[in-house]
């Protein structure tokens, strides 16, 4: 267990989010210009704010996008860490919050208000998705079916596939739901929710699972790479659920890890699952392995709101309410 | 210190005058920089680029319960304004004329990021002195955007003669004791009045004029049970902590549909200092409310809601005071 800090910067404000496109990271700070960083902490370029404030940007291969108050959502083509191209879609007035390439890197979605757009890789929209009671507060591809997607609002979540007007699946729990992750297996639709509580779906079985008994509301899930694991925040404890078997966590009984001083903002697992990194509105990091024992952890002056591995699992990057960035290498 | 910012709610009836306050407050020369959440369908949308248009969304929390209602869209709106260095020195939020204005206060008692960081300085509510009267028999939002109010603003004043005015403002007074009323033609007020209240305002809450009990007394004969109306209760001595959390939290969870809002500074045993309680629905929070200044210990608390029963509530806090000590 040998994670090192290998750089710390500082950027112009709270980061927002943080994506690795290949071995560069992009990071969203809520105001000023998003900027690539390579990984020895090198600025390679930046790409302009959105207004008031900006949303969070998203990376696939050779692909940024970026989205904020301006009611716009930007895409660049980058090589070898390098801006090549642009290109801007106005969806509206309003703020825009999130953006997401598809598992392959053919569609774009991002959310306005009460509707949830799918765009191609020329910046066409293929499908403007309306049917949500509030504004949609997020939505998460199938990871094994890139034209799959689900939206969440204030209300359930709806299951929509590219090409098609109505939704394939609907799942209506009338809580609110702020945050939604489909598993890497494509088995489970897991939200975080203002309740508090977390709702699952279970698609093998078309049923519904409802986890409630949360301190405070859910702002941070993330599953295992095999989706076999969901680690949930809500308050200072993070639990890992047992989603492997017939039932998923239903009737087991969950791990608990209790090393957080503040609630839990960000919950990431490496891209091998052997790590598990769990961070607090108070600054500490804590990765966990396997078994649930921490094996490093990290006091951060301001509370810790972003984390991100890279793909190969060697770096984990980390951002702070103070606009700082750390990275973090094996 | 609380470092958190202050939050003005400022609602009333379409045509009431809000648009025209809020353009002073967004022009008028006062240093501050104030974001403003507009609500989509404003009477004329205003240009400004602090200005952030929302659609209310309300986030039921239990089943519908009114009492466990939030703003969804300002949950997200604010938890993204929060996030940034450059913060804002104050946050103002309009709300639809036709809002109930609890759903809105609530947001910021139950989301606890809000309120880590934001504080509600004051529910300020414009009236329009020529037709409030109308709003108030038809209709439940014009009760209940007056009931929630710290301050009102009784505006468009040229527009009517002065023992209107002086009827109207008794009747204000009878939903709702605890605001301050400030007549108003076209808006014109220091923005001191309704920008700088400072929330749950000790002094103004220990002014409170025992008088305005027979007052209100006299103001239900003449309206019916489901009137919305506000219940002061004032005791010398001290009163038990724990008998007084109970019934207080005990009442707003079987009565909070009914109660709006309540206010109160308590003298409680075994504490030298003030106790303040406030509640909105079935929302109960406690804060020390500092020395007593030589001042003698009494407890004074108001309710304002729907149907009250008077000799229940006062019943209820009798049971809370320690025996023996009334006038000590």
């Amino acid at each position: 267990m040998g994670f090192k800090k290998k750089w710390a910067r500082e950027t112009s404000d709270h980061i927002l989010s943080l994506a690795w496109s290949e071995n560069a990271l992009i990071v969203t700070p809520s105001t000023g210009t998003f900027l690539l960083v390579d990984q020895d902490g090198e600025t390679t370029a930046e790409f302009a704010a959105h207004g008031l404030g900006n949303g969070a940007a998203d990376a696939r291969a050779g692909l940024l996008a970026t989205c904020g108050f301006d009611g716009q959502v930007r895409t660049y083509a980058i090589d070898d860490s390098k801006f090549v191209s642009a290109r801007a879609i106005t969806l509206g007035k309003g703020w825009i919050d999130r953006v997401r390439w598809s598992p392959n890197g053919e569609h774009l979605a991002s959310a306005l208000g009460k509707t949830l757009f799918v765009f191609n890789g020329s910046g066409e929209v293929v499908g403007t998705y309306s049917n949500h009671k509030t504004s949609v507060t997020d939505f998460a591809w199938n990871p094994q079916d890139p034209l799959e997607i689900a939206s969440v609002c204030g209300g359930g979540a709806q299951m929509w596939r590219v090409g098609e007007t109505e939704p394939f699946a609907r799942f209506d729990w009338g809580g609110a739901s702020l945050l939604a992750l489909w598993s890497p297996d494509g088995r489970w639709l897991a939200t975080g929710d203002q309740t508090p509580s977390v709702h699952l779906y279970d698609f093998t079985r078309d049923y519904p699972l409802h986890i409630q008994g949360f301190e405070t509301k859910v702002r941070a899930i993330d599953f295992s790479p095999d989706g076999k694991r969901l680690a949930t925040g809500g308050g200072t404890t993070v639990t890992i659920w047992n989603c492997a078997g017939k039932t998923g966590p239903e009737s087991t009984i969950p791990d608990q890890l209790t090393f957080h001083k503040g609630d839990v903002e960000a919950i990431a697992w490496s891209p091998t699952g052997t790590l598990l990194a769990t961070a607090d509105r108070a600054g500490r990091l804590v990765l966990s392995n396997a078994q649930g024992r921490p094996v490093a952890a990290f006091e951060d002056a301001e509370g810790i709101s972003a984390l991100a591995w890279s793909p190969d699992g060697k770096c984990l990057a980390v951002g702070d309410a103070g606009g700082r960035v750390v990275l973090f290498s094996d | 210190m609380d470092f958190r910012i202050p939050v003005t709610i400022l609602t009333g009836f379409l045509g009431a005058g809000k648009t025209t306050l809020l353009n002073r407050i967004l022009t008028e020369q006062h240093g501050l920089r104030i974001a403003v959440i507009e609500n989509e369908f404003g009477e004329i949308g205003i240009d400004h680029e602090l200005v952030i248009n929302t659609e209310e969304e309300l986030f039921e929390m239990n089943n519908g319960c009114i009492c466990c209602t939030v703003r969804g869209d300002l949950i997200r709106i604010l938890g993204n304004l929060m996030k940034r260095k450059n913060r804002f020195d104050r946050i103002l939020v309009e709300t639809t004329g036709l809002a109930d204005p609890g759903p809105v206060v609530q947001t910021f008692l139950a989301d606890d990021e809000l309120q880590a960081k934001l504080k509600v300085d004051a529910v300020v509510t414009v009236v329009d002195a020529k037709h409030v009267l109308l709003h108030l028999d038809d209709s439940d939002e014009a009760k209940e955007q007056v009931a929630f109010a710290d301050v009102i603003l009784l505006n468009k004043c040229d527009l009517a003669p002065s023992d209107e005015l002086d009827a109207l403002e008794k009747r204000l007074r009878g939903i709702n004791v605890m605001a301050r009323i400030h007549r108003t033609t076209d808006a014109q007020i220091e923005l001191s009045k309704v920008l700088e209240i400072g929330g749950f305002n000790l002094d103004h809450a220990l002014e409170i004029d025992p008088q305005f009990l027979e007052e209100e007394d006299e103001h239900r004969h003449h309206h019916h049970d489901d009137e919305i109306t506000s219940v002061g209760i004032e005791r010398d001595g001290h009163c038990d902590g724990q008998r007084l959390h109970n019934w207080l939290s005990e009442l707003l969870r079987t009565k909070g549909q009914d109660i709006f809002r309540m206010k109160g500074v308590f003298a409680v045993k075994g504490n030298p200092d003030r106790v303040v309680f406030q509640g909105v629905h079935m929302i109960l929070n406690a804060a020390p409310g500092g020395p007593w200044n030589g001042r003698p210990p009494k407890s004074s608390l108001v309710f304002i809601g729907r149907s009250l029963d008077r000799e229940a509530l006062s019943e209820g806090f009798e049971s809370c005071l320690v025996p023996g000590n009334a006038g000590s």
